[in-house]
């Protein structure tokens, strides 16, 4: 399995996958001092590789990653309370990043349900349901209050996001939802929609975007129930995101961005408003400029393997966006594999950039895009809904 | 207000506060992720707890918000109440204004103090237009690409005004040259700057998406093959360039002999198997972007239907 560079006689060192070499010959070309591309003469798939040292040296250190989720779980420390407000994502991620790792027994389940719940806001009667505010869940007790007696009544400030990462929580856990009526969820969600379709996460005012609509999509999927939000208005919000160059903004008329462009593409997945594996499909049939879009995503992978954001800057929702529509056999999954190892960090958990402490965001889409690779030992990951969808 | 954890008083010591019970955090039995707040951010939410159930919207509760803020930013209830408060105290806005700016300098990518931004400059109206320009402007100095301050920058344009100088603005970004508006030209301009610097992806994207709603002048514009041919001269390998040529010819265009020569150039066993130019294309991309050689590959394939789907939609238009 070894070739020579005909050029400067380095031994090359070939990966591959699933292919029984014997049944083709390879001609090489060297195109420059790391990279190299084998084209095979009748197998569809090239070998690709580099001929950086090491590859093989670096493992994903799953005991490790482990054992930085259950500290989280435990005790996050304090530099954290610059995020208590989110403190409900946190547990997303951590928990989430368990069930991926098929560590999930780590966890409580009775109490995680729990605290979960009493995160809810319930509306007192009827009367309050109907009163424009959004009844979800709170993203930590910064938000929640429990008014004294008074007479001063606060608002409740539950928040979409929130409520998302707790429905995402308790589906992982394995809650039963028919245990509790999630109906005044999606009764009020309505009053979050605004007129150009667009979601705002709290009622009490905030910005609006594409993050929302996705929070919107999800809860609606998980709940089974569509009636908490307009797909129609949402859709055209999501199309109006779709930048010249194919990926989405944000809001309308901004630049392509990697986080924006998932929301977009696993929004409307999620409606049922694109079909799955886009690629493989009659393109030109769909609601979105799909070979621009697979143009865009692909050229995020840099040359250090790392997917960018934007051109010119860093993220790995991208590589998400591929595998929905179909098109991750065209992502070069060696060199990523070998970018998020050099961020896998010897504390358990990975790191924005090589180096850098590891960090609850950054670990739990380290996690998925090991699984979306397909790690052994890690449970599959539903792309869409940002969970694993494995039964316990 | 600058809270350097030396300097600080505790609240529980400080006069003004004294007629105040703090309410701590209740977090139920069994919490999941706790975290190991510090004294100071405990006691500072144990204060914010009791106002706000209080609903005390005083000079005290503001000043109380804004040390809350500076330790989690993010914390958009208690931004949400701030805002009830300086309406409630009929506050000068402009100082309000100074007061995000001096956070923006550690916090510019955070979405709760762009939305308050937001919020204040609505507040005063058109009036604030040219104080907010410059604000983004500010952020730009260190940071050309934040995303909030393009979506604020374009918020208030389109609400507040401004368009007029706009132009010459982002051209000013560009390059250091401003164009004279009556020499305008956006392909004319996107080429010069494909030109100036060929790898940058960004002028490419910029191009092809001018003609994002009429193939037909994308094909028939000969400056698109003109461009791709100058890069390809001498950076025989910009990926760029011949993506974008793959685009022209999926699209129905038909290559003069100089083109064909060029591309020929590139492979040259591919003179001899006399091969389409797109499938040339499509080959030589195979070998110059080695980490999408899947999809280079697949476009290879896929050829045959793009292109008589590209002619398809010529003949339409």
């Amino acid at each position: 399995n070894e070739l020579r560079c005909s050029f400067c006689q380095t031994t090359i060192i070939v990966y591959h996958s699933g292919w029984d070499r014997h049944r083709f010959q390879a001609n090489a070309t060297i195109v420059g001092s790391k990279k190299l591309a084998i084209m095979s003469d009748d197998g569809d798939l090239p070998w690709r590789f580099s001929a950086d040292q090491g590859l093989e040296d670096q493992l994903f250190d799953r005991d490790r990653h482990i054992r930085y989720l259950e500290m989280n779980y435990h005790l996050l420390p304090s530099p954290y309370e610059g995020q208590e407000i989110i403190r409900l994502t946190l547990a997303y991620f951590t928990i989430s990043g368990l069930h991926i790792l098929d560590a999930l027994d780590r966890v409580d389940r009775e109490a995680v349900i729990n605290w979960v719940l009493s995160l809810q806001a319930h509306p007192k009667n009827e009367a309050e349901l109907n009163n424009g505010q959004f009844y979800g869940f709170h993203g930590s007790r910064s938000s929640q209050f429990k008014s004294l007696d008074n007479g001063v009544s606060v608002p409740n400030n539950s928040h979409l996001a929130s409520t998302y990462c707790a429905l995402a929580i308790l589906k992982t856990v394995g809650y039963d939802f028919s245990l509790i009526d999630f109906s005044s969820i999606l009764k009020s969600m309505k009053n979050l929609q605004q007129p150009d379709g667009s979601f705002m996460p709290i009622h009490t005012g905030a910005e609006t975007d594409l993050r929302f609509v996705y929070c919107a999509a999800v809860i609606s999927s998980l709940l089974d129930d569509w009636s908490g939000m307009d797909k129609e208005k949402a859709k055209n919000y999501i199309l109006s995101c779709q930048s010249y160059d194919g990926g989405f903004g944000l809001i309308p008329g901004q630049e392509s961005h990697g986080g924006a462009t998932y929301c977009a593409v696993a929004s409307l997945r999620l409606m049922g408003l694109i079909e799955d594996d886009l690629v493989s499909r009659c393109t030109s049939s769909s609601i979105i400029d799909v070979p621009l879009l697979l143009d865009w995503c692909l050229q995020r992978q840099a040359d250090d393997g790392g997917f960018q954001g934007r051109p010119n800057k860093i993220s790995d929702t991208v590589g998400g966006v591929l595998r929905i529509l179909g098109a991750n056999n065209f992502i070069d999954e060696i060199t990523l594999r070998k970018f998020l190892l050099t961020c896998q960090s010897e504390y358990g958990g990975f790191s924005k950039f090589p180096g850098q402490l590891p960090d609850p965001y950054h670990s739990y889409y380290g996690f998925t895009a090991f699984s979306m690779l397909q790690e052994t030992g890690l449970n599959s990951f539903n792309v869409e809904l940002g969970i694993s969808t494995v039964t316990l | 207000m600058d809270s350097d954890e030396d300097d600080r008083i505790p609240l529980s010591q400080r006069p003004e506060w004294s007629d105040v019970t703090p309410v701590p955090q209740d977090d139920g039995p069994n919490p999941v992720v706790p975290i190991s707040y510090s004294k100071e951010f405990a006691e500072t939410m144990g204060y914010v707890r009791a106002v706000y159930l209080a609903d005390e919207r005083s000079h005290r509760a503001l000043q109380l918000t804004a040390e809350a803020i500076h330790f989690n930013a993010g914390n958009y209830t208690v931004w949400q109440f701030r805002r009830l408060i300086l309406e409630a105290l009929n506050a000068d806005l402009h100082d309000e204004l100074e007061f995000v700016e001096h956070l923006a300098s550690k916090n510019s990518k955070n979405y709760q103090l762009w939305h308050h931004r937001r919020w204040v400059a609505e507040k005063l109206g058109t009036e604030a237009a040219g104080r907010e320009l410059e604000f983004t402007k500010k952020i730009f100095v260190n940071d050309a690409k934040n995303y909030h301050a393009w979506s604020h920058r374009q918020w208030v344009l389109q609400t507040l005004g401004g368009w007029e100088d706009e132009l010459a603005y982002c051209d000013e970004l560009l390059e250091d040259d401003i164009f004279n508006n009556s020499a305008w030209n956006q392909v004319s301009y996107a080429v010069k700057a494909i030109l100036t610097k060929p790898e940058n992806e960004s002028s490419w994207r910029y191009l092809r998406g001018l003609y994002k709603n009429s193939m037909p002048s994308f094909v028939m514009d000969r400056r698109v093959s003109t461009v791709c041919l100058t890069v390809l001269t001498t950076k025989a390998n910009c990926v760029f360039a011949l993506s974008l040529l793959l685009d022209l010819l999926s699209n129905g265009f038909e290559p003069n002999q100089e083109l064909k020569n060029a591309v020929e150039a590139l492979l040259p066993e591919s003179r001899d198997q006399d091969s389409d130019m797109a499938v040339t294309i499509c080959s030589v991309l195979e070998i110059v972007d080695p980490m999408r050689v899947n999809y280079w590959r697949w476009r290879k394939k896929s050829l045959h239907s793009e292109v008589e789907e590209g002619v398809r939609n010529l003949r339409v238009h």
